[in-house]
């Protein structure tokens, strides 16, 4: 072998030994993944049970509720006695007067800055932007279940999803219902109308403009327009036939689409 | 058409395409709404596969080609005001390397921005929307930037004497800014993923978003500044790598001096800018706290708690590495061997410094990891765990190199001042009082609350600056004039040495990806932190083992493309090898000398 060939796999065997090395380090230390919240979804009659197991997932999972609570320095313990009144399920009834232990552990995820326990800084984040109402529930139901009673219900979590909807839940993606709003111009951003069209300076003018529709189109005429967008092109936009999503009849509820409809067709 | 040329045209015509890319952002972000598409599939590694590996390629050619132009016109003006021809010549073949590395640059951001309009559209298109003015602007500085680069290497034999070099010097800065400027924007892209405006929400429209609220985000500026210490330091290892590589490949001594002298500087540029890193790294974690505590949290105390441990132990390899180098070459300096003895007291600190440093602390742990600890904590590593511990070992290696630097400057030269034994001591002193504040607060800190203890630090880091400091000004002082023990016999460093800068520069590189992850890894999963939620298969953020083998392929083909990039400069042009290093230079002063401090 020439000199040239040595040096060069010497400087090789350095790089690619030094490389490994720490790929080794890394592939040693314990493996935590930072898992996506998934989305719960339970019948009518779901189970304690199941509520406890799934709040167990997201506490020790998505939630990352381990990361403060369980330390000792940064958050009360929960699973574990916190300063002689026990786990969370045996002291939460007792935390404030009058506020039963569900009301209270939901107001604590929802509201973190309501309650700071001792001299624990108030860094809990507010959890609905996070988590979805479900998913706080069945965290309720596992932190109950910690020495106390179970008294999240189905009830609860039919209640939490006919409410507005959570951040997480609704943030910008285009296969979500964008809003539970019934403001026409906040359901229109909602599903990013705008990025295409234009209403009073805001928006695009990509497709027709929002701008007097009203004159040139019959109420009818829009909301076919947004079931069935594919169908007829508006003069002077054929060119776009089929660009627009043929979903926002899903995406939108029956009463949003009426409030949009009604809402434009008065643009004149 | 050589190949330099042949890779310079190619470098063009990747900057044309990448000028038709962006300047159609605004069409593709339409185009993101027309189609319901929200990503795209890569095939075998996947979309974020795919993406982090062009995106942190790009980031990783970025960075040589912002931090070698500082490094170039710093030894340009050394060249200038000090009168020496060699850094003017180190200068030149400094920017040779970044003309054909600013080629690959260019190639890795088309494929970074094609890769996100195909396999993001959704996000690129938000992005498109939110930014679209900053990134015309961008396009416009990259041309500018080019064009400076061309003139500054091409016009470096006709503008070099009188007055008309000062004009050259001058483009070499104008250089320097325009990559800054250009940086600076697209940390704005990267930093509003992790910060976005408070006003901002999943419901708010993006071309409603006001654009210097998403630039001028929380924590752009940290990040500004961070990137911008960390490319000096980045530069400044690849440069010593090329050195190092040149060296053991030199067929003659002159080759061998100047490469060998050639590392040194590189070298003495990483570690000097390293050492400043920490803090500017402290102003970010600062800034991402009050950001949000919940990412702080995240970043520190969470999923990524482990990362730091890496991290400490990757810098302990830099430290190591950084001062075996500057031992090693004491050897080439008559009168350094006064100094031998100390070497293994200075590995002993480093040493411990290191493992105090790569001590976990708080951990996520289930309930019989709980039991089996006993605690929340560790009996005996959870007390070497805490900040007042890591915190007392990160200043306590920094005066350690410190004093290595220190000892290699005074190797050679023999103070003629009469108070020179008294600076000596009075050096000696400050040494001594610096590390013993560092270490008084680090054990007072266990006697305090968190928040008196944060402060701490403050100080530590003061009475380490500012021994620094004091014992620069001392000596400079005090080598005036001084006599040599000896020429430096630049070129007789043995071969080992060398290895000494490659393992800093592959850590550098490897430090840089395992930074970028944590970086973007915080966001977990949302494109734009609690704005825009990542829906895609790809959304978990992985484990460090799964991280750690995309960053050594990354460094990998990184390496492999530089060292092409350099085989195929050497092919174009023969190295600018500078005079025999015999010559004198004025003495005294902070910058490396590559020459003894006398002529004897």
């Amino acid at each position: 072998m020439s000199r040239t060939t040595v040096i060069n796999l010497k400087v090789a065997i350095v790089v690619v030994g030094t490389l490994a090395a720490y790929t080794w380090v890394a592939n040693s230390i314990p493996q935590i993944e930072s898992q996506v919240p998934e989305e719960l979804s339970f019948s009518a009659n779901v189970s304690t049970e199941e509520l406890v197991a799934a709040g167990e997932e997201i506490y020790n999972g998505a939630g990352g509720c381990g990361a403060c609570h369980g330390l000792g320095t940064r958050a009360p313990n929960l699973l574990t006695d916190e300063a002689g009144e026990g786990t969370i399920g045996a002291r939460c009834g007792n935390r404030v007067p009058g506020e039963d232990c569900k009301v209270y552990l939901h107001r604590s995820m929802v509201e973190p800055g309501a309650f700071v326990m001792g001299e624990y800084g108030p860094i809990m984040p507010d959890m609905s932007r996070t988590l979805s109402p479900t998913q706080i529930w069945a965290v309720i139901a596992y932190l109950q279940d910690q020495g106390g009673t179970v008294t999240v219900s189905a009830t609860d979590l039919q209640a939490a999803e006919a409410a507005e909807p959570s951040g997480a839940v609704t943030a910008v993606s285009a296969a979500a219902p964008a809003t539970g709003s019934t403001d026409p111009l906040e359901i229109m951003r909602g599903n990013q109308c705008f990025i295409c069209h234009m209403l009073e300076g805001e928006g695009v003018e990509l497709g027709p403009p929002f701008d007097g529709i009203g004159g040139r189109f019959s109420a009818e005429d829009i909301r076919r327009s947004i079931l069935d967008p594919g169908a007829e092109a508006s003069e002077g936009f054929e060119a776009l036939l089929g660009a627009m999503p043929p979903n926002f009849g899903e995406l939108m509820t029956a009463g949003q689409l009426e409030v949009v409809v009604q809402y434009l067709a008065a643009q004149e | 058409m050589t190949s330099g040329r042949c890779l310079r045209v190619l470098g063009s015509l990747a900057l044309v395409g990448l000028l038709l890319l962006l300047s159609g952002a605004d069409a593709l972000a339409q185009e993101a709404a027309l189609n319901p598409r929200l990503y795209g599939d890569f095939p075998i590694i996947g979309s974020r596969g795919a993406i982090w590996i062009a995106a942190q390629l790009h980031l990783l050619f970025a960075a040589f080609v912002l931090g070698v132009p500082m490094f170039a016109v710093v030894a340009e003006a050394i060249g200038i005001f000090g009168k020496d021809q060699r850094y003017d010549r180190l200068a030149k073949e400094f920017t040779r390397l970044l003309l054909i590395a600013y080629s690959a640059t260019a190639i890795w951001g088309a494929i970074l921005v094609f890769l996100l309009g195909t396999l993001y559209p959704a996000l690129w298109g938000y992005l498109a929307a939110v930014f679209e003015l900053s990134m015309w602007f961008y396009v416009g500085l990259f041309f500018l930037e080019s064009f400076t680069l061309y003139l500054y290497y091409y016009g470096w034999e006709r503008w070099k004497a009188g007055a008309s070099k000062y004009v050259h010097w001058s483009l070499g800065i104008l250089l320097n800014v325009w990559g800054t400027i250009v940086m600076f924007i697209a940390n704005s892209w990267l930093t509003y993923m992790m910060s976005p405006p408070a006003d901002v929400t999943p419901d708010t429209a993006p071309q409603t978003v006001q654009l210097w609220s998403a630039i001028a985000n929380a924590t752009w500026m940290p990040i500004n500044i961070h990137r911008l210490i960390a490319n000096v330091v980045f530069g400044g290892a690849i440069v010593g790598a090329y050195a190092a590589f040149r060296f053991l490949h030199a067929k003659t001594d002159e080759e061998r001096a100047h490469y060998d002298w050639m590392g040194y500087v590189g070298n003495f540029i990483a570690i000097g800018a390293l050492i400043v890193l920490p803090f500017a790294g402290y102003y970010l974690g600062r800034e991402i706290y009050e950001f949000n505590q919940q990412m702080g949290i995240t970043m520190m105390g969470g999923f990524m708690s482990w990362l730091w441990i890496i991290q400490a132990f990757l810098i302990g390899v830099l430290f190591l590495a950084g001062n075996y180098y500057l031992w090693v070459g004491m050897g080439r300096i008559p009168g350094a061997e006064r100094f031998a003895p100390y070497t293994k007291y200075m590995l002993i600190i480093l040493v411990l410094c290191v493992i105090v440093w790569s001590t976990p602390h708080t951990m996520i742990a289930n309930r019989e990891e709980l039991a089996a600890m006993g605690g929340s904590h560790h009996p005996f590593l959870g007390v070497l765990g805490v900040m007042s511990a890591k915190n007392t070992a990160v200043n306590i290696m920094i005066l350690t190199t410190f004093l290595s630097f220190l000892l290699y400057r005074r190797a050679n030269r023999r103070p003629v001042v009469g108070w020179a034994r008294t600076g000596t001591l009075v050096q000696a002193g400050v040494f001594v009082i610096s590390a013993a504040v560092v270490i008084f607060y680090g054990i007072y800190g266990y006697f305090v609350t968190a928040i008196v203890r944060i402060g701490f630090s403050v100080y530590q880091v003061l009475a380490v600056l500012a021994a620094i400091g004091l014992v620069v000004v001392i000596d400079i002082a005090m080598l005036r004039g001084s006599e040599s023990r000896g020429a430096i016999r630049w070129g007789q460093m043995p071969p080992r040495s060398q290895y000494a800068l490659f393992v800093l520069a592959v850590s550098f590189t490897w430090l840089m990806g395992l930074m970028g992850f944590a970086r973007s890894g915080i966001r977990q999963h949302w494109h734009v932190w609690e704005v825009v939620r990542d829906t895609s298969p790809w959304a978990a953020t992985p484990a460090l083992g799964y991280a750690s083998v995309i960053i050594s392929l990354c460094v990998l083909i990184f390496l492999a493309l530089v060292g092409f990039i350099f085989w195929v400069g050497g092919l174009a042009e023969k190295p600018i090898i500078s005079q025999p290093i015999t010559t004198s230079l004025a003495t005294g002063g902070g910058a490396p000398s590559p020459q003894p401090a006398g002529g004897d």
